[in-house]
This record gives C-alpha cells, structure tokens and sequence, in this order.
C-alpha cells in the first residue's frame, strides 16, 4: 500500500513535471513552495533556486515591478472574492535574453475556513499567439489603409432592413457624410426618391438570386447634390452562408460622363457642322442669283416706284438670309486662329467696355472681377476670343434682366490651364436644355440666331481648350472655359 | 470693250447672271458648265479670265483650275463658291496658281469690284 502511494506521487510529480504549462504554487505571500519542471526550459535556474523567492522577483519582468504587483494583488482579490480562476499576464525573460508572454491563471486555493491557503499559477507561453495577433493587426491595419486610401470607390453595407451598418474606401469623402451621422440611417439617405422606390429594389432582388448586380445611377450627396455613379451591389453573407445584407461599392463616374459628353458634342458639332456648310452653299448659290437680278432690275432707271420699293423690301429680305448663313458659315469655317502669346486677363478687359454698347440693363448689373494675378500666357486669336468673351458676357447679362451680378474669375487649374468662370445669378438653365445649349440655332430667348455659343464652342475648340456649363434653375448659371499655357519659348 | 471671260458654273441660272452682269461691266463672255469643257475652251481661245466655281459636277474646280495652269500657265483664274471663305479651300486654291477668290456670299457690287481688282494684280504680276 506504501508503495503504492508512493508510485502514485512519483506518477503525480511525473504529469506535474512534463506538463505542457507552467505550473507554480504560491504561499499567500507570493512565496513560491512549489513548480514544475517546464520552467527549468525557460529560465536558466533550477527548481530548487526558486524555492523561498517572490514569484514576481523571479518570474516577472516588468521595468515597474511595484505596480505588477498591485494589479497581481488586485487580481487575486477579485479571484478570492468571487472564488473564481482569473488570467493576468506578465513576461519573462528565458536564458536567450529573448522576452516571453505568459498568461497566468491565478487560482485562490482556499482553507477550511474560507481563508487564502496558497495560489496556484498555470502559466502558457502565448509569445507565438501574441506575434500572430499583432500581424494580424498589422495586416488588419494595412487593409484598412489601403481600402481608406482608394478615394474614387465608396463602399458602403447596408443590413436586410436597409440601414447603412459599416462604410469604408472614399465614403466620406464622396458622399460628405461623417460616420456618426450616417450609421444605421436608411440607406435612401445616399440614393435619389425615384431609384429608391425603383431602381435599388429591382437591383436586391437581382442580388438576391444572382448574387450580384451592377448598375448606373446617381447618388445623393449631403448637400442634396446628385452624381452619377457605377453601382456594384454583392451579397453579404454570414458564416454559414446566410444572407445579412448587402455590400455597395460605388465608382463615381463624373469626369468620365463629362468626358464622354465632350466627346460625343465635339462628333455632333463636326456633324452638324458638315451639314452647315452643305446648307450654306446650297441657299448662297440660288441666294446669289436674286441678288444680282434684283441689283440689275433696282439699277433700272425707268422702273416705277411701287415696283422699286417692293424691290428693295425683297433686296432687304434677301441681305438678311445672307447674314444669316454668313454667320452660319463662321460656324463651320475653317479658319485657324491667328495664334500670339496672349494675357487672358487683358482681353477680358478689353472687352468690358463693349458690354456698354449692347443694350443690357448693365445698370442693374454689377460685375465682379476676381482675377488671379500673374496669369500664364496663352496661345490664341485674340479677336476670335474677344468674341467668345462677349458673347458669354452678353449671354450671362441677358439672363438677368432684373439685374444681378456677373462675375468673372481667372485662375490657374491642373498647372497646365487657365481657367475663365463667367457666372450670373440669372434664372438658371433647365438640365434637358444644358446638353443643347452648344448645338447651332439652339436658343432659349427669343431674340437672337442661336449660333452664339456653337461659335463659342469651335473656337474654343479650335484652341485645344474646353467650355463647359453649371447650372441650378433659379440660382444662375456658370461657364467655364478653359484654354492650355503656351509652350515656353513657343 | 473690256477683254473676254470665260464663266463656268454647273448652274444655269448663276451661269447666266454672271453673264449679265459681266456683260453690264462690257466684258464678252463664254460660259460652260462643266471642268471638260473648260479645258476644251481654252485650248481653242484665249480669255482675259477664267471665273471658275469651285464645285462643279463631274471634274471638280480645283481639278479643272490645275490643270487650266498645266496647259495655259499664264491664263488669269478666279476662283468662285458658294462656301464662303474657306481657309483649306484659299490656301489650295493658291497653291494651284489662282489669281484671286470670291465668296458669293458677298454683295455683288463688291463681287464685280473684286473680280476687276484680282484681273488688274495678276496682270501686273504677269508683267
């Protein structure tokens, strides 16, 4: 029986020993009486040496021993307390000098009488778990950088009821909305009345079956405005496969859709343009014919004066058909514009006085010079940008005829452009009249040919720059024009 | 009386008022419709001027004004058309050796008058 209680502690010490964890057992002083073998692998003492010693002297490094010492303290008082194991962790140091983190579960073992008999400490060696953690943080934090460094994409989820649960990418910079405001808020927040109640329905059912969906449409900024975007709407699934929500991710597609406008108004203007010169020559022929015959016949000296006065309202007649399709003409003509270095800022002055002699209410109308100082030069025709400047300028006045202000501003953009912004506080254009609004013989007043700003347009064009508009109905309306540096030594 | 022109237009009724307001200037005037028969009139006669529209039917003006100068260098050739002034059209029109070029989107006393100015330079030139 003696041996065999004695086989049975040799046994015990045997499992105590080769166990895969550190194993201490304290007096209630923090006195270690009693460890394992499995310490002997981390630190260069053997069991013996540590016997009678502090465990946080020996066991513990920490630069600030005494306040490891009051957490150790505190922790055990809440395990006594509510008679339960708890973790603290603290490092030690093995004989490579090389730092370990253990975990510590600290066991109060209790008397007879509910009193604190020792402290039993399983240790584990978490070093590798906690490299692991923290480069899965590292990479966790990388991600994030990357997906919060991609500012043309916004991705944004949204759960099955349609609240916005989680964004990321350019979110806030695309939408303007701040995370506090916008985090479960309805998702219409970001989509227009219309795509709400249609589009965005349609697109979740499509989801829903295909798992996923791409669309065109627009979005809603904070400040109310719309822009257009390519949608890509996937499933969200949960662990087991389950569908929770939906993950957006929006491309905004503005400067592409100007592109593509540009590029489609630039191949119907070269359109129209044939068309016009075909036109032109087709009414100037015939045009030509009653000119001269009626020259011929007004020259007649004998010819009575009804008939003459007729004549002559006839001649009249055809003198404004030939203004017309001269100044139809000037939009297909194929001038190329007498390029000279040119200060944007000088013609623009050059040109304010002329507002004088058309009749505007120009004195209702304050105008407003912001230029910026020190302009590059450009390369261009100075009379044929003088027309386009007064033109836009009698455009912008005409559309305020109860009065207003014109603002023209000049700056610098892309640091290869200068950048001319013509803005009235007029009425404002209607968005389906904006993509006409360059188009020969499209006008929205009642006076005038319409070819105003088709002009405009080619001789912008033909100054490898662009002309753009911005308009809100009722708030006024903006054209931008922008012409490229002349070439240094050009 | 002033020299003799020869008008070529594919339009019978441009045709004939040109004639007839050349003729009003005393000039004598021949007029055909096509480049061809351009060609063929003046291989036959000497003309004063050649006013020659730059679309034609059949051989186009330009065709019909080169090769006029291939034959007839020194023949005096003006240039008419309906498009207006057209850079691309002057500078070839130039090119080929025309000695003047009138948009008939003018008015017609200044047509006259140019037609007689271009006349008067090449003729000095040709000097």
């Amino acid at each position: 029986m003696e041996i065999n209680s004695q086989a049975a502690l040799t046994l015990n010490q045997k499992i105590i020993d080769e166990a895969n964890v550190i194993m201490l057992y304290l007096d209630p002083q923090g006195i270690i009486s009693m460890c394992n073998k499995k310490i002997e692998e981390l630190i260069d003492k053997k069991k013996k040496e540590l016997f009678g010693k502090h465990w946080l002297d020996i066991l513990c490094h920490d630069s600030n021993i005494a306040a490891k010492q009051q957490m150790f303290k505190a922790v055990l008082d809440n395990s006594i307390t509510y008679k339960r194991a708890n973790i603290f962790e603290g490092s030690i140091v093995d004989f490579n000098k090389k730092e370990h983190i253990i975990s510590w579960n600290i066991t109060p073992m209790l008397n007879e009488t509910e009193g604190l008999a020792g402290i039993l400490l399983l240790g584990n060696d978490v070093t590798l778990l906690k490299e692991r953690e923290a480069s899965l943080k590292k990479i966790d934090e990388t991600l994030m950088n990357i997906l919060s460094s991609i500012k043309e994409y916004a991705l944004y989820v949204i759960n099955l009821k349609g609240n916005i649960t989680y964004y990321e990418m350019g979110f806030e910079a695309m939408f303007g909305w701040k995370k506090s405001e916008i985090i479960f808020k309805d998702v219409g927040l970001l989509h227009t009345k219309d795509d709400t109640e249609n589009k965005l329905p349609f697109a979740l059912e499509q989801v829903k079956e295909n798992g996923h969906y791409q669309l065109k449409l627009s979005l809603v900024k904070k400040d109310g405005r719309v822009f257009p975007v390519i949608l890509s709407v996937n499933q969200f699934l949960d662990s087991d496969g389950n569908l929770i929500g939906y993950i957006f991710i929006a491309k905004d597609i503005t400067e592409e859709e100007k592109l593509e406008y540009q590029v489609f108004q630039s191949e119907k203007m070269a359109a129209v343009g044939s068309l016009a010169a075909g036109l032109a020559h087709e009414i100037n022929n015939p045009l030509f014919v009653v000119s001269g015959r009626l020259e011929m016949l007004l020259g007649n000296k004998k010819l009575n004066k009804h008939l003459k006065d007729s004549l002559k309202i006839i001649d009249g007649q055809a003198d404004r058909i030939r203004t017309l399709v001269d100044r139809f003409l000037s939009f297909t003509r194929k001038t190329s514009p007498n390029l000279k270095n040119l200060d944007v800022n000088k013609i623009i002055k050059n040109v304010l006085p002329l507002l004088l002699y058309h009749k505007l209410p120009s004195h209702k109308i304050r105008i407003a010079r912001d230029f910026a100082k020190r302009l590059p030069l450009i390369k261009g025709d100075a009379h044929q940008l003088q027309e386009v400047f007064i033109n836009m300028f009698i455009n912008a006045c005409q559309e305020m005829p109860k009065g207003g202000t014109l603002k023209i501003k000049t700056d610098i953009v892309e640091n290869k452009f200068v950048r001319i912004s013509i803005n009235d506080t007029g009425r404002g254009i209607a968005p389906e009249n904006l993509k006409n609004l360059f188009m020969p013989f499209f006008s929205t007043k009642s006076e005038g040919t319409g070819l105003g700003l088709s002009i405009c347009y080619n001789i912008i064009k033909s100054h490898d720059g662009t002309i753009e508009v911005e308009s809100q109905l009722g708030e006024g309306t903006t054209f931008i024009v922008k012409l490229p540096f002349a070439k240094k030594g050009a | 009386m002033a020299g003799k022109i020869l008008v070529v237009d594919d339009e019978a009724p441009v045709r004939e008022m040109i004639n007839d307001l050349l003729k009003k200037e005393n000039y004598q005037v021949c007029s055909v419709a096509t480049g061809e028969e351009a060609l063929e009139s003046v291989n036959k006669e000497d003309f004063e001027a050649v006013l020659l529209d730059v679309k034609l039917t059949g051989m186009s003006g330009l065709e019909t004004l080169k090769r006029i100068k291939e034959k007839r260098p020194d023949t005096i050739v003006i240039m008419i058309t309906g498009f207006g002034y057209d850079e691309e059209l002057v500078t070839k029109s130039n090119e080929l050796g025309c000695s003047g070029y009138i948009g008939k989107n003018a008015a017609i006393s200044q047509i006259i008058s140019c037609f007689k100015e271009f006349i008067k330079a090449a003729k000095e030139k040709i000097k």
